[in-house]
């Protein structure tokens, strides 16, 4: 881990959960496994406010326990955990696209929450979705809002968190000192039999209706625990957002819009349809999917396209033929076997990533002398001028930049044992794995900044901030008590002209680097995604 | 017995000399061993050996390497009538230049006329050359420098030979006989002028390549035929490139199929051209030992990816920047810059 990934974390940790937890998340991140005790002696911070903090690191994920070998319980936190909160606004975003507003507040609830029952996610998101339908009056079903959570499950998006294993029949043997936690594969994607009936309620209805409903559905393990009242069914069955998964939604989409820009709209659908056949079939980290053969995917295109068998083929074949070798052919029975390599594709987009920077930042020779090196994989200075048409002293020039920032790299093979300049050989390489892993830790650091730079900005205007919630509060609660319109323009306009402006650009601002930061957490997926699938075996 | 073989040959020898040399007149291109063979049939290969030799080393033939065997021509009469009046240091210095003709010349060991010798096959004045060096002439000859440069000097005003600029090193001069051509290594081809690589007129071709290709994939596109007539037709052969350079008329100087192709090949470093290689028919527009290059223009696969759209993807002071700093994102002027944009 390093310096820019714990900045980062750090802030995001501040960002969430406030002063405390980043205290205690920020040093378990840097020391590693520690017990309770010496976390609160190192960081100087009360004992119940520390167990308070690791309660809110463990329910969303952040941090897990181990027993440790003396006998006590070590937390350890994951920092590539914490540097997803970053994504999710990514993730919301694509349950709002694939399952409508129920699907994104599901998965929102969740994210706010770390774990949740089905039960509670499904109520608030029903009160929440009947809240905005005030004005029609209407109100959101239960059984609307846990079916699409359902439907999320089913597509593996939501998980079910690992359970504490059931204590022995009767045994008096005390509780262990930290519990244990196991998923059963076959429980993984079950979702409980829950009978919701009702409605979605305004803030002040209470809840005790409901659990009438579903006391029957209750399982063997809950009767125990239904001694204390008001269970819900469903209690003890948590769920919480498969990250992993839609991980692998991005990536099919990174894949896609490549496809889509490099040939056509048609050549992506079909890459679409091909990848969502096999998102259930495949694994997350499987280097490519199934073999589909070209009838199985003619059966499942979109009907709207409207292609023809021949056609499907001419383009799988165009797909498979192109030097890009996303989709490639493994054989020829049923029409034609295709597999879309993925671990390819991410190592494609990888190196067009690290191109579109030296474009960027050095300007389009370096990036050509960049491509070259990376085709030809060694060369020599002369052979890079000879090859690139650029003049001597131009690329001379490109190349020791590029070296400094260790875009590439010099390797030395020397024709004698005295390694003289004269009679050795200097190949200049392009380490795709290395400056990516650099270019990550840029990305990380630039996060880090676009952060400090909008609390700076919020920190800059704070008073302003204030003055401009407080007017709206007094303008809310006089509205409420039906004041007149005279009385309110007087105290809107307690806002002045200049600062009214002056609010506008601070929103500009925030939004932008907001926006920015989901855009570098963009370049920080593909490459994430690559170093991962390139460095494990 | 063996003695009088012997008289009978030196007696024959200096007919057979004459007979070679008269047929080399009647073929002034040179003849070969076969055409020798084929006008003294009863020449023994052993004689004819020993008279070749003899001719070679008593500098009447040339001898020169075809495509198919050995060449043997007679001296160029010309060349040795220039150098009457010359001493031998210039005769050394000047052979030293003629043979430095050609670099592929290479040393061959000829068993038949046991003779090894530089062979320079050189035909006229078409002939490339890469020259040689003035200090490389000092090394062969072992003169001193300020006689090597008197000689040179002598030699370059009775113009049989020249002195060349290379574009590899601007200070280094090269030289060769005067009616060689300097080869692509020396003047660096059609991309040089005066030993300044023209980068405006690559830049000029590569654009120009790139809008003839461009122009090709659209027109593709848009006539909405099957995706696999699409793709075809947006291909276009390095010879279809050439002829539309060479008509645009943007160049001066005579653009071959190689310069091309060394262009299209900046075009796909750029990343904007992909070439396939496809099998031709022997003699078709464009073919090169039966394959012919296809290139088309094609799109990039991302889009300025995510981190180039912040200040901090550019920033040059990147490294040196945390909070509490002297160059800090608080206060970074890049960044408030961004922000009013």
């Amino acid at each position: 881990m390093t310096q820019a990934e714990i900045k980062l974390c750090s802030l995001l940790l501040q960002e969430h959960f406030g002063e405390i937890v980043d205290k205690v998340g920020a040093h378990i991140l840097q020391t590693g496994s520690q017990p309770l005790r010496l976390i609160s002696n190192d960081t100087g911070t009360p004992l119940d406010q520390v167990k308070k903090a690791l309660c809110v690191l463990i329910q969303h994920n952040l941090v897990s326990y181990q027993l440790s070998k003396r006998g006590f319980v070590e937390y350890e936190a994951h920092h590539d955990r914490v540097l997803r909160i970053l994504r999710y606004p990514h993730y919301i975003y694509t349950a709002k696209t694939l399952y409508g507003d129920t699907g994104e507040l599901i998965v929102e609830e969740l994210l706010l929450n770390g774990k949740m029952t089905m039960s509670t996610a499904v109520k608030k998101v029903a009160d929440r979705l009947t809240e905005t339908m005030e004005a029609d009056g209407k109100a959101m079903d239960y059984g609307e809002v846990s079916s699409t959570f359902v439907r999320l499950v089913d597509t593996h998006f939501i998980y079910r968190c690992p359970a504490p294993l059931e204590p022995p029949e009767g045994a008096a043997a005390p509780a262990p000192v930290a519990p244990l936690l196991l998923t059963s594969e076959k429980d993984m994607y079950t979702v409980p039999k829950l009978s919701m009936i009702g409605k979605g309620k305004r803030r002040r209805s209470s809840d005790d209706d409901d659990d009438d409903d579903a006391s029957e559905q209750q399982t063997k393990r809950q009767k125990k625990e239904a001694d204390s009242k008001e269970t819900l069914p469903d209690d003890g069955i948590y769920w919480q957002v498969n990250t992993e998964r839609f991980h692998q939604h991005f990536r099919d989409q990174a894949v896609i819009s490549a496809i889509a820009n490099k040939m056509d709209q048609i050549s992506s659908e079909i890459v679409r349809t091909m990848l969502r056949m096999s998102e259930v079939t495949t694994s997350s980290n499987a280097a490519h999917t199934q073999p589909l053969s070209s009838n199985e995917i003619f059966r499942s295109l979109p009907t709207g396209y409207n292609i023809s068998k021949q056609v499907l083929d001419q383009y799988l074949s165009l797909l498979a033929d192109d030097p890009l070798e996303f989709v490639g052919r493994s054989g020829d029975s049923g029409g034609g076997m295709f597999v879309i390599n993925l671990h390819k594709a991410l190592a494609t987009l990888a190196s067009a990533t690290l191109e579109s920077v030296v474009q960027e930042r050095f300007g389009s020779r370096c990036a050509r002398i960049f491509r070259l090196i990376l085709r030809k994989r060694h060369l020599e200075q002369k052979q890079v001028e000879d090859f690139a048409m650029v003049p001597a002293k131009e690329a001379k020039d490109m190349l020791y930049k590029l070296l400094s920032e260790n875009l590439v790299t010099l390797q030395e093979i020397p024709k004698t044992p005295d390694h003289a300049p004269s009679r050795t050989f200097y190949l200049y390489a392009v380490n795709i794995l290395s400056s990516s892993r650099l270019l990550l830790q840029r990305c990380y650091k630039t996060v880090a900044n676009l952060i400090e730079r909008r609390l700076f900005e919020t920190k800059e205007n704070k008073r302003l901030l204030e003055k401009s919630q407080r007017i709206e509060a007094i303008i809310a609660s006089m509205q409420a008590t039906g004041a007149e319109e005279a009385q309110l323009q007087e105290i809107e306009e307690m806002i002045t002209a200049p600062e009214r402006q002056q609010l506008e650009a601070l929103k500009r601002n925030v939004n932008r680097i907001d926006a920015s930061e989901n855009q570098v957490d963009e370049t920080i997926f593909i490459l994430e995604s690559y170093i991962s699938t390139s460095t494990k075996p | 017995m063996a003695d009088i073989k012997v008289k009978l040959e030196t007696a024959d020898l200096a007919e057979i000399e004459n007979r070679i040399l008269e047929l080399c007149q009647q073929l002034p291109h040179g003849i070969t061993d076969q055409v020798i063979q084929n006008e003294l049939p009863h020449l023994e290969p052993q004689h004819r050996a020993v008279a070749i030799n003899r001719l070679l080393s008593m500098g009447q033939l040339d001898l020169l390497r075809s495509g198919t065997g050995l060449l043997y021509r007679l001296k160029d009469a010309q060349s040795s009538g220039k150098m009457k009046g010359s001493d031998n240091q210039e005769k050394l210095v000047y052979q030293i230049i003629e043979d430095a003709g050609n670099k592929v010349a290479s040393r061959v060991d000829f068993t038949l006329v046991m003779l090894v010798s530089e062979i320079s096959c050189w035909l006229g004045s078409s002939v490339l050359s890469a020259g040689i060096w003035s200090r490389d002439i000092r090394y062969k000859s072992n003169l001193p420098l300020t006689e090597i440069n008197k000689i040179l000097k002598n030699l370059e005003s009775k113009k049989l030979i020249k002195a060349v600029k290379s574009v590899a090193a601007s200070k280094k001069k090269v030289y060769m006989l005067y009616n060689l051509q300097p080869d692509r290594s020396v003047t660096g081809g059609a991309w040089y002028s005066d030993q300044d690589f023209e980068s405006e007129f690559v830049e000029v071709l590569n654009q120009q390549c790139f809008k003839f290709l461009q122009t090709k994939a659209d027109a593709a596109r848009d006539n909405k035929q099957s995706p696999m007539i699409q793709r075809n037709s947006s291909f276009a052969s390095s010879h279809e490139v050439w002829k539309f350079i060479c008509e645009l008329g943007i160049s001066k100087v005579e653009l071959s199929m190689d310069d091309i192709e060394t262009i299209l090949n900046t075009l796909i470093y750029d990343g904007k051209v992909e070439m396939t290689i496809i099998a031709a028919k022997e003699g078709t527009v464009g073919s090169v030992d039966g394959q012919m290059k296809l290139y088309r223009a094609v799109n990039p696969i991302i889009h300025p990816t995510g981190i180039m759209r912040t200040p901090c993807g550019l920033c040059p002071v990147f490294d040196d920047c945390y909070e509490g700093g002297e160059i800090s994102p608080s206060n970074c002027a890049y960044m408030s810059e961004w922000l009013e944009f």
